[in-house]
This record gives C-alpha cells, sequence and structure tokens, in this order.
C-alpha cells in the first residue's frame, strides 16, 4: 500500500464490508438480506483485485455475488414473507450472548493481525526461494499466469484433490435434492 | 395455484440480459481458455459462464431455461473434469514420466497444453456443477417467476390469481 489512494480505496472498501456484513445479520426482511449479503461479496472481490489478486476476485464475484445469491433467491422463494418486515431487527431480540461471542471472536482475531507482515514486505514467506523459482520456471515453461501454474503444474496433485471433491460433492448435493435427474 | 403462469417479462431486464449474454460468455471463454497466459482458468472461467446461464434463467424463466438445457449433457459436463484430469495425468506415466508430469508428452509446448486441457476439463465440471444444481432447486420452485424478481410470495401469487 505505498500510494495514500490504494490505502484509502482498501479503508473505504473494508468499511463498507464490514457495514455491509453487520447489515446482513441484523436486516428483517431475508430478500433484503440476501441482497445485502451479495453486496459484501462484491465488496471483498473489490478488495481481491486490489491486493494484487484478480484470481481470487473473479472466483469470489462470480462465486459469492453470483451464484449463491441465484440459489439463495430460490431457496427464499419457497418462504413466506411476513407483511411487515422492514428496517432492522428489534435489537432487544439480540442475546447477549451471542454478541459476547462474536466480539470475543472478533478481539482474538484482530489480536493476531500485528504478528502479520507488511502488505508487501520483502520478508514475507511467500517471497522465499520457491516463489522466485516459481515465477522465473512457470514463464520458461511458457505459462505466464504463475497462479495457474501453481494450481495444475507444480500443486496438480491438489488440484486434482480439488476437482474430485467438487465433482463428489455435486454427485451428493443432487442425490440429495431429490430423484435422480431424469435424462 | 397452478405450477405453469404465463410468464410475464420486464423489457428491460431481458434486453439488458439478451445484450449482455453473449459478451460475458465470451469472456468466460476466454478466461477459461487463457488460463495460461492471463487471469483466471478453468474455475473462473466455468463460474463465470455458469453465472451467465443462472442469469439467462432469471431473466427469461427458469423453467423455460431448464428446460432448454440438456441434462444429458450437463452430467457428461461433470464427469469431464475428473476425466480429462486423470487421463492426462495417466498419460504422463505411459509417456515414460511420473503420474502428472506433463513436460514428457509428445505434444508441442507439452506444459501448456496439458495444463489448458486441465483447465477445460475444470471449467466443465465447475460449469455444469453449478448450471445443474441450480436446475435441481429449480425443480422444487413451484411457481414460476412472473416478474423476474424472485420475490412474490405465495400470499401474493394467491391474490394475483
Amino acid at each position: 500500500m505505498s500510494l495514500p489512494f490504494e490505502a484509502l480505496l482498501a479503508t473505504a472498501l473494508l468499511g463498507f464490508v464490514l457495514v455491509v456484513a453487520v447489515l446482513t445479520a441484523l436486516v428483517r426482511d431475508v430478500l433484503t438480506a440476501v441482497v445485502v449479503f451479495a453486496a459484501y461479496s462484491l465488496g471483498l472481490a473489490g478488495l481481491w483485485v486490489l491486493f494484487r489478486a484478480p484470481d481470487v476476485g473473479l472466483t469470489e464475484a462470480a462465486v459469492g455475488a453470483g451464484v449463491t445469491t441465484a440459489l439463495f433467491l430460490l431457496a427464499i422463494s419457497r418462504t413466506v414473507r411476513p407483511a411487515e418486515a422492514g428496517g432492522i431487527v428489534d435489537l432487544r431480540s439480540i442475546r447477549p450472548r451471542s454478541v459476547l461471542v462474536a466480539g470475543v471472536v472478533t478481539l482474538a482475531l484482530l489480536a493476531t493481525v500485528p504478528s502479520l507482515p507488511a502488505v508487501g514486505a520483502a520478508d514475507t514467506p511467500a517471497f522465499g526461494p520457491v516463489a522466485d523459482y516459481y515465477l522465473t520456471d512457470s514463464a520458461a515453461r511458457g505459462v505466464d499466469n504463475a497462479v495457474t501454474a501453481v494450481l495444475v503444474v507444480y500443486r496438480g496433485f491438489d488440484t486434482f484433490g480439488e476437482v474430485a471433491v467438487v465433482f463428489t460433492a455435486a454427485v451428493a448435493a443432487l442425490a440429495v435434492l431429490g430423484r435422480e435427474v431424469e435424462a | 395455484m397452478s405450477t405453469q403462469r404465463a410468464y410475464t417479462d420486464s423489457p428491460v431486464v431481458t434486453t439488458t440480459v439478451r445484450l449482455l449474454a453473449p459478451f460475458v460468455l465470451t469472456y468466460g471463454l476466454f478466461t477459461l481458455f487463457h488460463g495460461t497466459k492471463s487471469v483466471g482458468g478453468g474455475f473462473q472461467g466455468g463460474v463465470v459462464a455458469a453465472a451467465m446461464v443462472v442469469t439467462l434463467a432469471f431473466a427469461l424463466g427458469i423453467r423455460q431455461t431448464a428446460a432448454w438445457l440438456d441434462r444429458r449433457v450437463l452430467l457428461a459436463l461433470v464427469v469431464a473434469g475428473p476425466l480429462v484430469f486423470g487421463v492426462v495425468a495417466l498419460a504422463g506415466v505411459l509417456a515414460g514420466g511420473a503420474f502428472l508430469q506433463l513436460d514428457v508428452l509428445p505434444i508441442p509446448k507439452a506444459v501448456v497444453y496439458g495444463t489448458e486441457a486441465i483447465e477445460i476439463g475444470i471449467g466443465a465440471t465447475v460449469a455444469a456443477v453449478v448450471v445443474l444444481l441450480f436446475v435441481r432447486i429449480a425443480d422444487g420452485y413451484a411457481e414460476p417467476l412472473a416478474d423476474g424478481s424472485g420475490v412474490r410470495t405465495a400470499e401474493e401469487v394467491r391474490s394475483d390469481d
């Protein structure tokens, strides 16, 4: 974050994500919550792009803001929408214990932040000799996108496992969703 | 309550989605095929393409879109990812290398094209899984969207009828 503009943008996006995350929990109407949750995903996607991770940003935008929202909309279309479902939930209905747990988890996570290396710092473990090897070797092999190279060329076994997980999860979900797919 | 209602569409939504669809699908395919050269890859390209199909369904009618999709083809695409990955991985063994060793394959630019083949397989699986899940959930979906908003409740539908 050398440029102040990037720092400003990151702060604005983080603030937006935080507000939208809290709103997702607080709005009464489920449809509003789904839309607000999509905005949360979109804000995160922007943050990923800002942090030089466009591959993750693309995934977040398509899966988080796009597909998940569509699946949620389909799911809530089978529910009944109360007539007076507007605004924020009654704050008195929130259990103090839940707030306490959320607060403690947040503080515990925040306590780990100082031990993270600074953004872009040269001694970050990610900038070790392995990263240099990946960058030069993948370019030499003609795969310019180092992310793809790591996923398929150097960590192909893991990615094979991931595809198997997607496949297995899909088979399981389709089986649970009812009758076998009629052709 | 009938399950097949006349579908009334919003011209703004359908026109926007119709105009957008070729570009987004092209971008999805670009991301899929250019995984080795630029941002993205199989997973991203597949998800972008699938998200466009889901958007089309919301704009043009979920049941119509579901009926238009051939489920045999979708199921074949679901299998494509693990299958292509396994074939490419074993091709490395057959070519005298190790499992998943791409640079021994007897084709030009073996690492690039091997990676691309795997990426296309992953894209096919991911896109088909997302679309299939959507179609399956939409199957249990009793009332087709009348206005594309997806917010009509059973009560509203009943009062309309």
